[in-house]
C-alpha cells in the first residue's frame, strides 16, 4: 500500500508516523506548502527511506492508493473532488463544518467511481462518531446522541475552534435542522478524568451532520464545545495571539439515549488524549482500512458510516488511543 | 379617652405582626431542622466514574 499525506502540521506528522508503524504501508508520500516542514518530518521518522517527498503543487498523489488530507480547513472539498475524479480514495481530518458539507456532497460522485471519502477522521468528529456508533449498537432504539469536546490539536485546529464559537451551530431536532448562535446554550459536561466538568456551548461543529447520515432515525443530535468566558468573549474578535504549536490534553464525551428491553437507558462514552495524536491515529487507521477494503462501501461518510466501530476502536486502543465508559455513581 | 384607645389598637397591631413574624421564623426553622436532620449526608461515592473500555465491551 502506498499512502500520500498532504499537510504535515501537528496532525499530519502524526498521520505519517502512524502510517509508517503499519506493516501494510510500503511508502508514504509527504507534501506540504512549506517544503522545509515536509523535509523535517521525513528526517524525524525512523525509516526515512519509506517516506517520499511530494511536490505540493504537482503530482504528489499520483502513486497513492489512499490520500490523507491533513492541511488547514477550507481546502479539503476541492482537493478531494480532484482526487476522487482520478479514482483515489480520500481521508479528510478536517473538523470544519464547511469542509464536511463539501466533502459529504461528493458522495454520489464517489459512489459512481467506486471510491471512498472518509469525512472528519479526527478525534471529534471521528472517534466521537465511532463511540456513538458503538454505543448505539447496544440499544434497541436510539433517541438522542449528544457530543461534547474540549481542546484543539495544532494551530489550524485552534483557529477552527475559535471560528466555531461565533458561527451558527447546527442541530437535528425532531425531524428538522435547527441553527442556533454559537457560544450559547451552556451545559455542564463531565469529561473523563483528569479533565472533569466543563461548561460546553453550541458551536459550528460537524458531528450532527455526520451522525445524521449514519443514524437518520435518531430524533435529536447535537454537539457542544468546551469554552471559557474569555473564549466566548473574544470569539467574535480576531485571535488576539498566535495559537500554540500544539494544544494540551483534549477530551470527548458522547451521550447516547434510547431504549433497551423496553426500558430507557443512557450510555456515556468518552476519551482523553492530545487531539492531534488521536486525530493522527484515526486518520492513519482510516487510510489503512480503506486500502484493505474494510470500508462499508463506496461513497462519502463519517467514521460511523464507513467502518465497523468495535474492531476500529480495538485497533485504536492497541495504538494507545483508548475509549472510556462512564459507569455513573450509585444512588443511595 | 379616644386618643388612648387609638394608641392601644396600634399596639395590638404591632404585637400581632411581631407574633406572626416569630411564628413564621419558628416554622421555617423547624422545617429546616427536620430536613437537615433527616438527610444523613450520605457516604461519598465509592464506585462508578470513568473506566477504560475493555475487550469484551468492544465486541
Amino acid at each position: 500500500m502506498h499512502a500520500a499525506v498532504l499537510g504535515v502540521g501537528a496532525v499530519g506528522a502524526r498521520v505519517v508516523r502512524q502510517l509508517l508503524s503499519s506493516p501494510e504501508v510500503e511508502a508514504v508520500t509527504v507534501a506540504d506548502r512549506d517544503p522545509a516542514r515536509a523535509a523535517a518530518v521525513r528526517r524525524s521518522v525512523g525509516e526515512p527511506a519509506r517516506v517520499l517527498a511530494g511536490d505540493f503543487g504537482g503530482s504528489w498523489a499520483d502513486a497513492a492508493d489512499v490520500v490523507v488530507l491533513a492541511l488547514d480547513a477550507g481546502w479539503h472539498a476541492d482537493l478531494a473532488r480532484d482526487l476522487v475524479a482520478t479514482g483515489t480514495s480520500v481521508v479528510s481530518t478536517s473538523s470544519s463544518l464547511r469542509d464536511v458539507e463539501g466533502l459529504l456532497a461528493l458522495g454520489p460522485m464517489a459512489e459512481e467511481l467506486a471510491v471512498n471519502v472518509v469525512v472528519g477522521a479526527g478525534m471529534a468528529p471521528g472517534m466521537s462518531c465511532l463511540l456513538a456508533a458503538h454505543a448505539a449498537s447496544r440499544f434497541d432504539q436510539v433517541d438522542e446522541i449528544h457530543v461534547a469536546r474540549m481542546g484543539a490539536g495544532g494551530p489550524a485546529c485552534a483557529r477552527e475552534h475559535h471560528r466555531a464559537l461565533h458561527s451558527d451551530s447546527p442541530a437535528w431536532r425532531d425531524g428538522e435542522w435547527t441553527e442556533s448562535r454559537g457560544g450559547t446554550g451552556r451545559e455542564l459536561s463531565w469529561f473523563p478524568d483528569p479533565v472533569g466538568a466543563l461548561d460546553c456551548y453550541r458551536a459550528a461543529l460537524p458531528d450532527p451532520l455526520l451522525l445524521h447520515r449514519a443514524f437518520p432515525d435518531v430524533a435529536r443530535l447535537s454537539a457542544r464545545l468546551a469554552a471559557t468566558r474569555r473564549d466566548r468573549f473574544t470569539a467574535t474578535l480576531p485571535m488576539l495571539r498566535r495559537p500554540h504549536p500544539e494544544g494540551r490534553i483534549g477530551a470527548i464525551r458522547v451521550e447516547v439515549r434510547g431504549s433497551r428491553d423496553g426500558a430507557s437507558e443512557v450510555t456515556v462514552y468518552g476519551a482523553i488524549d492530545r487531539p492531534a495524536v488521536a486525530a493522527g491515529t484515526v486518520g492513519a487507521l482510516s487510510a489503512v482500512w480503506l486500502a484493505q477494503g474494510r470500508a462499508f462501501g463506496p461513497g462519502a461518510a463519517g467514521l460511523a458510516g464507513s467502518f465497523a466501530p468495535a474492531p476500529f476502536l480495538v485497533e485504536l486502543a492497541r495504538r494507545g488511543v483508548k475509549g472510556a465508559v462512564f459507569e455513573g455513581t450509585p444512588v443511595s | 379617652m379616644v386618643r388612648h384607645r387609638a394608641h392601644t389598637e396600634t399596639g395590638y397591631a404591632i404585637v400581632k405582626s411581631f407574633r406572626r413574624a416569630v411564628l413564621a421564623l419558628g416554622v421555617t426553622g423547624f422545617v429546616a431542622a427536620v430536613l437537615r436532620l433527616r438527610g444523613s449526608g450520605g457516604v461519598p461515592p465509592q464506585s462508578g466514574g470513568w473506566r477504560e473500555l475493555t475487550g469484551p465491551e468492544l465486541r
